[in-house]
């Protein structure tokens, strides 16, 4: 019965966003016809403020912001929420930085792809298809590790076993992405940040008031600090780097890498520079970096801080246990079925939101930038309503591929994931940002940049070689740096035909 | 809603660029001052609703400190224009107007 509660928000939530999915097919029918990839991928350009803030939001906050973060701050105390307040910049930066100049040059030369964009900035073939290529895979890998994460809190909350689970929210998630496109995407992402936010405060009143007050809460987690920190055998939770026995467990140096991997660099994503190019005008980007960093702090700060307060009702979890596990025991545990089930939607629609937005663009580099692009090339017409089967048929393909291997998830994939994030900022941070921005970049630089530094950034992390307890992300965005700025020295400058479209105040 | 050449719309988005930037090391600025400097200070001794100052401050402080930055960056540094068209005379008028001058 507890379990049969659980599932009614939650299956009316999925009703919802499926429901979306086909209502915006058949509202955009016509402007598929007109130009079908233009509508799918980027929605036409048509994104007011407040759906260009929450999709941003939504897909840049993923299963571990709902999960592992508030997890490890459960364990490690308030150093863990410093340590993920770096994010409140991750709105604002792209949008304010990137975001006018990719919708002007965008509009100009009629891209619907970050790749469209780089292609257009570097002219190279080549540089655009390792490009296409990094996304597939790393995109491919991202939602599998999504696709696992929000399966197992399914399971871990509902009962389910995790392949029912996983094979039920999959569906949902690749059938509203592949049949609403873009705008699709963007409107559930919307719906799925606001659930993301109600599910926090729900948690955040059950773990209140099960705590008997913030000052109970505050007395218990003094108290096990203390011990930790008397015994040596737990963190200090009220330190910024949460010392155990006396030695940092968040040192300095990580906490200066934590600022590019998930602050600075985060500008650099393709899954939040494509949302740049799908934008109505400059007042919906001006209002979506106001709501963007409202919302995006709300939810980082908001949510691992619960983790730690959580500490205040859940006091121990079973020895040997991940903390991965904290989320899911406090919301099946304590809470009320119906709430719980109000609730397991947040971390569920945060994995949602993730996945749909990495499907998208993930098919638009199949689609729009390797066959379209050939197509071009070859001067072949492109017909309007082939471009429309083969989109539909390549998204709902990626997200089923996605799903059975996450059925059983083999190691390599796994294992790829883990470079996926700060894989995608050592490709392209300095590609878009030195590409918009220096007019001496080229496709020498940036193929140089692109191709050295994530081969660094993966060999170092794969064989675990580090600078003192610097995240590896320093090495792959250092390197790509050097390498980029070398290699456009030593490149052909670009022409005036590039030069005036991308930096017409220097003419 | 302004009207701007093509070129005078990449002056104005390069200004903004920067001013976005300032804005970023600001908060970064503040974060790193207000989270360690206040734990070296007072510790975790001082709190705020019950939660250590340092916690409170350098992270609800670094979220709306930005919340702050960002509306001033909307309201005086970003234009509103339009993205899609351009009005090429102006850079010629002006020109014009400065001869006159």
């Amino acid at each position: 019965m507890n379990g049969f509660l659980i599932l009614v928000p939650v299956f009316i939530f999925f009703i919802i966003l499926i429901g979306l999915g086909f209502y915006i097919q058949k509202t955009s029918a016509d402007a598929r016809g007109e130009n079908y990839s233009k509508d799918y991928f980027i929605g036409g350009r048509s994104l007011g403020g407040f759906v260009l803030a929450m999709t941003l939001v939504a897909t840049y906050s993923s299963v571990s912001s709902f999960l592992s973060g508030p997890g490890v701050a459960w364990q490690k105390g308030f150093g863990w929420v410093y340590y993920a307040s770096t994010q409140v910049v991750a709105a604002f930066l792209v949008l304010g930085v990137l975001g006018k100049k990719m919708a002007v040059i965008g509009r100009k030369t009629d891209s619907v792809t970050v790749v469209d964009v780089i292609r257009q900035r570097y002219q190279s073939n080549l540089l655009a298809n390792i490009s296409a290529v990094v996304i597939i895979v790393f995109f491919t890998t991202t939602m599998l590790g999504q696709f696992i994460g929000g399966a197992q809190i399914f399971s871990a909350v509902t009962g389910l076993s995790y392949v029912h689970g996983l094979i039920f929210f999959a569906f949902v998630v690749v059938l509203y992405t592949t049949v609403g496109g873009f705008n699709a995407v963007a409107i559930t992402d919307t719906a799925c940040a606001i659930v993301m936010l109600i599910g926090m405060f729900c948690l955040g009143y059950a773990i209140i008031s099960k705590g008997g007050g913030i000052e109970n809460i505050m007395a218990t987690i003094t108290e096990a600090s203390n011990t930790a920190v008397a015994t040596g055998e737990g963190f200090n939770m009220l330190s910024p780097t949460a010392e155990k026995a006396g030695v940092a467990s968040i040192p300095v140096q990580l906490f200066i890498t934590q600022w590019m991997l998930c602050g600075v660099c985060t500008i650099g994503l393709p899954q939040s520079n494509v949302r740049c190019l799908s934008y109505k005008d400059t007042n919906s980007v001006h209002k979506a970096m106001l709501y963007g960093t409202i919302v995006v702090g709300a939810m980082m700060v908001g949510m691992h801080m619960l983790g730690v307060l959580s500490r205040g009702v859940l006091l121990q979890i079973e020895t040997g246990a991940s903390t991965d596990t904290v989320v899911p025991a406090l919301i099946s545990q304590y809470m009320h079925p119906f709430l719980a089930g109000l609730t397991i939607i947040g971390p569920l629609a945060a994995t949602m939101s993730t996945i749909s937005s990495l499907l998208i663009a993930g098919s638009s580099a199949i689609v729009k930038d390797i066959y379209m692009h050939s197509k071009e090339e070859k001067g072949e017409a492109i017909d309007q309503k082939k471009v429309g089967k083969i989109s539909i048929s390549v998204t709902a393909i990626m997200g089923i591929v996605a799903v059975l291997l996450a059925v059983n998830p083999p190691d390599i994939i796994v294992w790829i994931n883990m470079f996926a994030f700060g894989g995608l900022q050592t490709a392209f941070f300095w590609t878009m940002l030195l590409g918009l921005f220096w007019k001496k970049a080229n496709a020498t630089g940036a193929i140089w940049g692109m191709v050295g530094g994530l081969a660094a950034y993966c060999i170092t992390m794969a064989l675990k070689i580090k600078i003192g307890t610097f995240h590896n992300i320093l090495i792959g965005v250092g390197c790509a740096f050097i390498l980029f700025i070398i290699g456009s020295y030593v490149g052909k400058p670009v022409d005036d035909k590039v030069g005036k479209l991308f930096f017409p105040e220097k003419y | 809603m302004q009207k701007m050449s093509y070129k005078e719309k990449f002056v104005q988005m390069n200004k903004e660029a920067k001013a976005t930037w300032i804005v970023a090391a600001i908060i970064i600025a503040f974060w790193w001052i207000t989270g360690f400097g206040i734990y070296g200070a007072t510790g975790a001794t001082t709190t705020i609703l019950g939660m250590p100052a340092w916690f409170m401050v350098s992270c609800f402080g670094s979220w709306f400190l930005s919340i702050g930055l960002v509306w001033f960056l909307i309201t005086k540094v970003f234009v509103n224009f339009d993205l899609e068209d351009e009005a090429p005379m102006t850079d010629v008028s002006s020109k014009e107007h400065k001869e006159v001058m």
